[in-house]
């Protein structure tokens, strides 16, 4: 079974003003705030003034971006604890945009893919979104035996605290279920373990 | 490329799995003690996928015409192990739910399709075990070898027990994942896995022609990947096209998909050269892909066969030798993806003693190549 070099991952974009937008949501998390913020300094005025921002303080590398997006003049900045409730906010704002809507979602790679979920349900087309990569490489795994996700995965093996199995995190990626695939690491014989490493890329 | 011998019309009638038989109480699972064995007609029947002395990826796709009397004569084959099958489907769906039949909601009118495929082909082509009345789009569905004659408004979802998709599948041999294409590539919608091999249907739902295929290795350098999508996206109803793949498995497990891992992956310690040859499975995938006619969609049924080491050896020698010079030649590469690494060493020790060197021909058996042997 493949584990590294696996060409199911996203490729992700620089964030740019879409010129095509009538109106632009911006939502980051953590390290994301730094495109975040570059974002807001090259659009136009008119374009700050019906972009609304969502940033989640939330980070595992401790960069807070938050007091720069202040500085901006927007259509509104909402501020969340967690990365989960910055997701409900973005699902609450999708709710009730209209055509016309350009996303921009910059953080980690778990924030960006449970974020895509929702744009996919509001049926957002991926040239209606751009996505940049800030930050950490850490993961969000699905595990495929107990089927429970895990955030924040920074190690190739790790231990599922759905079912205590050791995992090893293949670089196959299910954009449905914004997540990596973990899998029994030691499934052929019990403790011959795959070797570890930190995941950086 | 295939010679067809008849077409599908004539074929009709001469249906080889009436003459086998049918072993209706076979087990493909540990619990049942793996009670699974092959006729010597149903192992020189099936679509042996090793052309050469040497094995590797290749464009092997051709149009899906009738050839020969084995594997390739029906559309969609069945053979004695029909019946066992249908009833490991049924189980496999009733101890794990949502694992192995995922559908995305918008599929519908591709599950209608497909219903229509199997059971036309299936009434087409063994009419002596399927009929298929249609009274417009009132439907009288006949099974024979499993006992059902049921009526239906073809269209209405409300006139069947399940999903069309499932309620067609559960009664077929082989997986069936159906694909919609979009953005100039195909995307999977919709799958009945339960004969999976290695790999997650629920996890791949969705992704699209290059990620589901992005664990095998070397496929997307061969440059394999962008002419099959393209070969693939200019399918029309009504010209299906095949090809086959192959792996190995221990035990005649149907059901070794990625979920469950941990059940099955440790047999795989326990090879030896001793006893590969009741152990270690060829499975064999036919892989016939058509169009369908209103949805659009793709389908990529996945026919497995499992044969013994021992049971290639019995019935049908000269393949056995093939079997032996591909493995024992293969790509690294391919041994590791394919998951034997731990026995590949075993299984070809094992068939070195059955191999003396002869030369063998070459192609595909339906094709007139390389032919079981004499027995
Ligand atoms: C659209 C229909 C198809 C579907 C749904 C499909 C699906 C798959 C899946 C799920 C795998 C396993 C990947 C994994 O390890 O996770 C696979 C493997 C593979 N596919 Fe496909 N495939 C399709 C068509 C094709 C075509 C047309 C070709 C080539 C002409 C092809 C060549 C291969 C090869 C060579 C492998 C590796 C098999 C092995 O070594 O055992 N596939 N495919």
């Amino acid at each position: 079974m493949l584990i590294t070099g696996i060409k199911s991952r996203p490729v992700y974009d620089e964030l740019t003003p879409m010129p095509s937008g009538l109106r632009h949501v911006a939502a980051g998390q953590g390290s994301g705030g730094g495109p975040l913020v570059r974002l807001l300094g090259v659009m136009t005025p008119e374009q700050r003034a019906v972009t609304t921002v969502l940033y989640s303080v939330e980070s595992f590398t401790g960069r807070n971006h938050l007091a720069e997006i202040e500085g901006f003049r927007t259509a509104g900045l909402q501020v969340f604890p967690s990365n989960v409730e910055a997701v409900e906010g973005l699902d609450a704002l999708l709710a009730g945009t209209t055509m016309g809507t350009r996303l921009y979602l910059a953080g980690s790679e778990g924030f960006i893919g449970t974020s895509m979920q929702v744009a996919t349900r509001y049926g957002l087309n991926r040239d209606e979104v751009l996505r940049e990569h800030a930050g950490s490489f850490v993961r969000r795994v699905w595990c495929a035996h107990c089927s429970h996700y895990t955030e924040n995965v920074s190690r190739r093996v790790f231990e599922c605290p759905g079912c205590g199995r050791h995992l090893v995190v293949r670089d196959h990626y299910s954009g449905r279920l914004a997540a990596f695939q973990g899998v029994k690491a030691d499934g052929e014989v019990p403790g011959e373990m795959p070797d570890d490493e930190e995941l950086d890329t | 490329m295939t010679t067809a011998h008849t077409t599908a019309g004539t074929a009709a009638g001469t249906a080889a799995g009436a003459a086998a038989g049918f072993t209706p109480d076979e087990s493909f699972t540990p619990e049942g003690e793996y009670r699974f064995e092959n006729s010597r007609e149903a192992v020189r029947r099936m679509p042996f996928p090793f052309p050469d002395d040497d094995y590797m990826y290749s464009m092997n796709l051709e149009p899906h015409v009738p050839a020969g009397d084995g594997a390739l004569r029906a559309a969609f084959d069945i053979d004695e192990h029909y019946v066992s099958e249908c009833r490991h489907r049924a189980q496999m769906l009733e101890e794990l739910p949502g694992v192995h039949y995922p559908a995305l909601p918008h599929m519908l009118e591709a599950q209608w399709d497909l219903l229509e495929l199997i059971f036309e082909s299936y009434a087409r082509d063994f009419p002596e075990h399927f009929t298929l009345t249609k009274n417009g789009n009132e439907w009288r569905w006949e099974n024979r070898l499993l006992g059902l004659d049921d009526t239906f408004t073809f269209g209405d979802p409300s006139t069947l027990p399940m999903d069309p998709m499932e309620y067609a599948t559960r009664q077929a041999q082989g997986e069936f994942v159906v694909l919609e294409e979009k953005d100039g590539t195909l995307v999977i919608g919709a799958g009945m896995t339960t004969q999976r091999a290695d790999y997650s249907l629920q996890f791949n739902l969705g992704m699209s022609f290059f990620e589901f295929h992005g664990p095998v290795p070397k496929l997307h350098e061969m440059g394999i990947l962008d002419r099959a999508l393209k070969f693939l996206l200019r399918m029309k109803p009504g010209h299906p096209v095949r090809r086959v793949n192959w792996s190995l498995t221990v035990h005649p497990r149907l059901e070794t998909s990625v979920e469950t891992l941990p059940d099955w992956a440790p047999d795989r310690a326990k090879v030896t050269p001793e006893n590969a040859g009741d152990l270690v499975h060829l499975r064999i995938e036919l892989q016939p892909l058509h169009r369908l006619p209103r949805s659009n969609a793709i389908v990529f049924p996945v026919r497995t066969y499992l044969v013994s080491l021992a049971e290639l050896v019995e019935h049908a020698p000269d393949w056995a030798k093939r079997m032996h010079r591909a493995l024992a030649s293969l790509d690294p590469e391919l041994v590791d993806y394919k998951g034997f690494h731990r026995y590949h060493g075993a299984a070809v020790a094992w068939l070195a003693q059955h191999d003396d060197g002869a030369p063998l021909d070459t192609g595909y058996p339906w094709n007139g190549g390389i032919q079981p042997g004499a027995v």
